[in-house]
């Protein structure tokens, strides 16, 4: 376990390296340079030249992209051209609140979609699994603005239950202080993704149900109850770890309609606004996080993998 | 008799899906004392898996007892409900099912496994539990039981998985035991040490034995009475002896006389049960078995007979003579079997030091770490228009040879010679062209088959790809074929998994045989299909090598079908080849210890031949990842000295002739002795 753990991490590292070189080359290869995108069509050749020297911009790629990888290490991921913030302090209020909104919703969604895709899958073909299944493709296919408005009207201003403001306090503690706030944006994320990550769990749970294993447990004079709890939901939950790693990026990245909606500014917003502006410190930086998060992904995946599943830990 | 331990009284059972409800059986009854072991056998689809499932509740999805009542020690179950069932499950009946690669859980300790029947039965705590479950494990025969228990079943052979199944159905000591063809996905030697094992286990907790299979060489020597089944019904039920030696019903007579270990003995072409068994989702008149019986007349074909009779009952109306002892007397004697291909026969196919090592990779990132000797180092000859089977148990690198011979699969050394020519050597083009001259048949067909092309398509395919015709005479080719393998011309517009097994096997030949090719690998053909039909295609197999001049290289683990068909046997030992020579006499005078293992360990469908002077096979095969040094079987060899470690053996012909032997130590003294 130990040598497995090692050498995904050291695959990791290479990989991030790698990730670091093409965020590197996106920024030089936009045409007439950031520069021109900045100071848009009106900069003079002396204004671009001024702005390529003060910004570095003059020297050989490779010594760019190694003053580049110097300051990253250090944690200066530059400064914003728009904003007059550094990209690093930007990502710094932006990511946790970013985090408190999809990390719960998608707790929430995994507390709920597990139990519901157990369910339709036991009670497959009878009614309770196609008002389910209907439910499912129904929460799928609405877009999350149109949820979002219909959660805003039904609980916060037919029935005022929770505010339709997220909390605007830009620290943590501000955040959970008025958690009532953060209800509606989690409970309208976490809607899309319970649709989604049932399906898969009804679909695996209805696999494994027809293993041979659930009918040597069932010969052991187990009642399907207790089969389902001890031997089914630890095989059918190996298919949602890979979706879950796979769903780890879009959790930095956020969500920009959720955080709009809400009045919440988190990454998505912060993304939204940068690529608007032609921002690009902050849109490498974002780029940055999100690659990171990619590739930390697949790494807690493989960990939980050789966790749940006894074969793939030997294998390595 | 006292009070029967189980009791199954007319049962039926429905097995419903969307389509249609399949009468899966139709009204069962038997017996069983306490201790008492019953043979359930028949084939696919027969309803004896049902018949013993069905006294669990253990019914695939869909599935229902409709009618009758199972007494388990004076309660019945089918009445007592859910609740009852499993209060018994696991307890007093336990159940070891077929493939032990999946009746295991994946993802749960060895240990965890063994003792959850008695965290559910019995009232003790875990560590009782456990200590109790590693105690069963070492009564199993595990070694190392201790560590073991905090192994996962992927860890584990497959003989080791069967016999942590049996820990799980033993732990709590039941009363009954279901075994559901326990070692059907087992090798020879490994299926012995199991039943053995069953056996052992029996005698010493008492217990009674359901053992339910296909295989009549299991049953003969492990139960007291057996019940044949067909079509869902009880055909015939006896004492193990008295069916053996004098079947009354004239299915177990068929049956027993397609076997082709009793087609040896007369050196004769098998006899076949024509046709297909019937098709239980509809409604059955009459006897069963009389569309396919040779005896049947109007009475059989309008009136149901009844099971009748005490110690031997069968359900016929025109039953074998009970006189008569032998049950192939009265078999028209099929023709002669063909005289063996000469010795002196052209060679066809020459294969000289070949070698293949498969890489264990590790990742991207990773160094390679070592090889899993495949093929290690074999020379073979086979000669125009004969049959040379290789023998040998999985793992042993029988299949790996067939993909080099047939082109898929590239050696890592030696070569291979066909009619002179070097494969290795051959141009990309001449090699593809080349291909036509040698072809496949797989043990699935239909998995080797796409599921979307029709018949005519994928029998058309390869005339295509070679060019071979326009599309009338490719259509004319593939009507001739099969004709000639003994399918409807119509079969053309159908798809694959239209066919039944046997038909899809008759699908395959006729697909190696579209380019005329004039050598046929055949990988374990018959392997998937029930005696009668294995019958079936062992003799095509044999008529249109006769009439086309095939040369066949057959690859099986079964020592009978081998035997039947082949004409030179090579026997095949983790990636070597230890003995080769004419096939009557390697079967007759084997020289290689493991031959001679294998031959004794293979169980012989006749209760009268038990014989002491047998010694199977004990041990496992070990990795072909790191072979033992000098001879490879040495670790497990009777006869094995110091020598056997240090040098490889040569091959030699001690009893000169064309039969070689690749063994330090073969056995020449003991066939001098059996000779004189």
């Amino acid at each position: 376990m130990t040598g497995f753990l090692v050498k995904r991490l050291l695959q990791a590292l290479v990989v991030l390296f790698l990730v670091t070189i093409i965020v590197f080359l996106l920024l030089h290869s936009l045409p007439g340079g950031p520069a021109r995108a900045i100071l848009g069509p009106k900069g003079t050749p002396q204004q671009i030249a001024h702005f390529n020297e003060v910004q570095g911009y003059d020297d050989p790629l490779p010594v760019q992209y190694a003053d580049y990888l110097v300051r990253l290490v250090h944690g200066d991921l530059g400064q914003s051209y728009k904003l007059n913030e550094s990209v690093s302090s930007l990502l710094g209020q932006r990511l946790p609140k970013t985090l408190i909104l999809t990390v719960l919703s998608t707790v929430v969604a995994v507390v709920v979609a597990v139990p519901l895709g157990l369910l339709q899958a036991v009670r497959r073909g009878r009614p309770a699994d196609y008002i389910l299944t209907a439910l499912a493709f129904l929460a799928y296919a609405t877009p999350v603005f149109f949820l979002g408005l219909i959660f805003i009207i039904v609980f916060s201003q037919a029935i005022p239950l929770f505010p339709a403001e997220a909390p605007q306090g830009t620290s943590i503690g501000s955040i959970f202080s008025g958690f009532s706030g953060m209800v509606l944006p989690i409970v309208t994320m976490a809607f899309g993704i319970i649709a989604m990550f049932s399906r898969y769990m009804r679909s695996a749970t209805l696999d494994n149900l027809t293993e041979e294993y659930v009918r040597t447990a069932t010969a052991k004079g187990q009642s399907s109850r207790r089969i389902l709890a001890r031997h089914v939901l630890r095989n059918a939950l190996i298919p949602l770890v890979t979706l879950l790693g796979l769903y780890l990026p879009t959790l930095f990245s956020g969500a920009l309609v959720v955080e709009s909606m809400f009045n919440y500014p988190g990454m998505g917003l912060l993304f939204w606004n940068a690529a608007q502006g032609s921002d690009f410190p902050v849109l490498l930086g974002v780029t940055l996080v999100v690659g990171v998060a990619t590739v930390v992904g697949s790494l807690v995946t493989d960990i939980v993998y050789a966790l749940l599943d006894p074969r793939i830990r030997s294998v390595s | 008799m006292s009070e029967p331990l189980l009791s199954v009284d007319d049962l039926h059972v429905e097995i419903a899906s969307r389509e249609r409800t399949v009468h899966a059986l139709a009204g069962v009854s038997l017996d069983l004392a306490p201790g008492e072991a019953l043979g359930v056998v028949g084939e696919s689809g027969s309803g004896k898996t049902m018949t013993a499932l069905g006294v669990l509740g253990l019914l695939p999805s869909g599935g229902s007892i409709t009618r009758g009542s199972v007494r388990f020690d004076g309660e019945d179950l089918v009445a007592g409900g859910e609740k009852r069932l499993q209060d018994v499950r696991g307890n007093t009946i336990g159940v070891v099912f077929q493939d032990p690669l999946t009746s295991l859980n994946p993802t749960m300790t060895i240990g965890a496994q063994v003792a959850e029947p008695l965290l559910l039965h019995r009232d003790i705590s875990k560590k009782e539990a456990f200590a109790r479950a590693q105690e069963m494990l070492g009564l199993v025969g595990m070694p190392q039981p201790a560590e073991r228990m905090r192994n996962y079943p992927h860890q584990l052979s497959g003989g080791m998985r069967q016999r942590v199944a049996i820990a799980m159905a033993l732990v709590c000591e039941p009363k009954l035991l279901i075994a559901d063809e326990p070692t059907t996905a087992l090798d020879v030697t490994t299926q012995h040490q199991i039943l053995e094992l069953v056996d052992d286990l029996r005698s010493r907790l008492g217990m009674a034995m359901i053992l339910v299979t296909h295989d009549l060489g299991v049953i003969a020597n492990r139960v007291d009475r057996v019940a044949v089944m067909y079509a869902g019904k009880i055909a015939e039920r006896a004492g193990v002896r008295s069916l053996f030696r004098a079947p009354r019903h004239r299915y177990t007579e068929a049956l027993f006389s397609a076997l082709p270990e009793k087609a040896v003995v007369g050196a004769t072409e098998l006899r076949t049960i024509p046709g297909l068994p019937p098709n239980l989702a509809l409604p059955q008149h009459g006897c069963r078995f009389a569309a396919r019986c040779a005896f049947a007349t109007d009475a059989c074909r309008e009136t149901e007979p009844e099971l009748l009779g005490d110690d031997h009952a069968f359900a016929c109306f025109h039953p074998v003579p009970p006189q008569q002892a032998d049950p192939l007397a009265d078999v028209v004697p099929g023709e002669e079997r063909h005289a063996p291909a000469l010795a002196s026969g052209t060679p066809l196919l020459e294969i000289a030091g070949l070698r293949k090592d498969f890489p264990l990779s590790g990742g991207p990132f990773a160094r390679s770490r070592g090889t899993v000797s495949a093929v290690g180092g074999v020379n073979l000859t086979v000669r125009k228009g004969e049959t040379f089977g290789v023998v040998g148990e999985s793992g042993c690198g029988k299949t790996t040879i067939g993909r080099m011979v047939a082109g898929l699969e590239d050696p890592t050394s030696g070569s291979i010679t066909f009619e002179g020519q070097d494969l290795a050597t051959m141009s990309r083009s001449r090699r593809r062209a080349h291909r036509r001259r040698i072809q496949l048949m797989f043990q699935d067909s239909t998995a080797a088959m796409d599921p979307r092309m029709r018949v005519g398509a994928i029998l058309r395919e390869p005339l295509v790809i070679q060019g071979v015709g326009d599309r009338a005479e490719q259509e004319r080719i593939v009507a001739e074929l099969l004709d000639a393998v003994g399918l409807p011309r119509g079969a053309v517009d159908r798809c694959p998994h239209e066919f039944s097994g046997g038909q899809r096997q008759r699908l395959g030949l006729a697909r190696a045989l579209t380019l005329s090719p004039e050598l046929i690998v055949a990988d374990e053909p018959v392997s998937a299909l029930d005696v009668s039909v294995q019958a079936q295609i062992l003799n095509l197999m044999r008529d249109l090598q006769r009439d086309r001049g095939l040369t066949y290289l057959f690859i099986s683990h079964d020592l009978a079908v081998i035997r039947y068909l082949a004409d030179t046997v090579g026997v095949m030992y983790l990636g070597k080849l230890v003995e080769c020579g004419p096939a009557d006499e390697v079967y007759e005078h084997p020289l290689h210890p493991y031959t001679r293992g294998l031959l004794d360990t293979v169980n012989v469908p006749d209760p009268e031949r038990l014989d002491d002077t047998r010694k199977p096979l004990g041990g496992e095969t070990p990795s072909a990842a790191a072979p033992p040094s000098g001879c490879r079987f040495r670790t497990r060899c009777p006869l094995a000295q110091d020598i056997c470690a240090r040098a490889e053996p040569a091959v030699t012909t001690p009893l000169g002739g064309t039969h070689q032997v690749a063994c330090h130590f073969p056995l020449v003294e003991g066939t001098r002795a059996a000779a004189a």
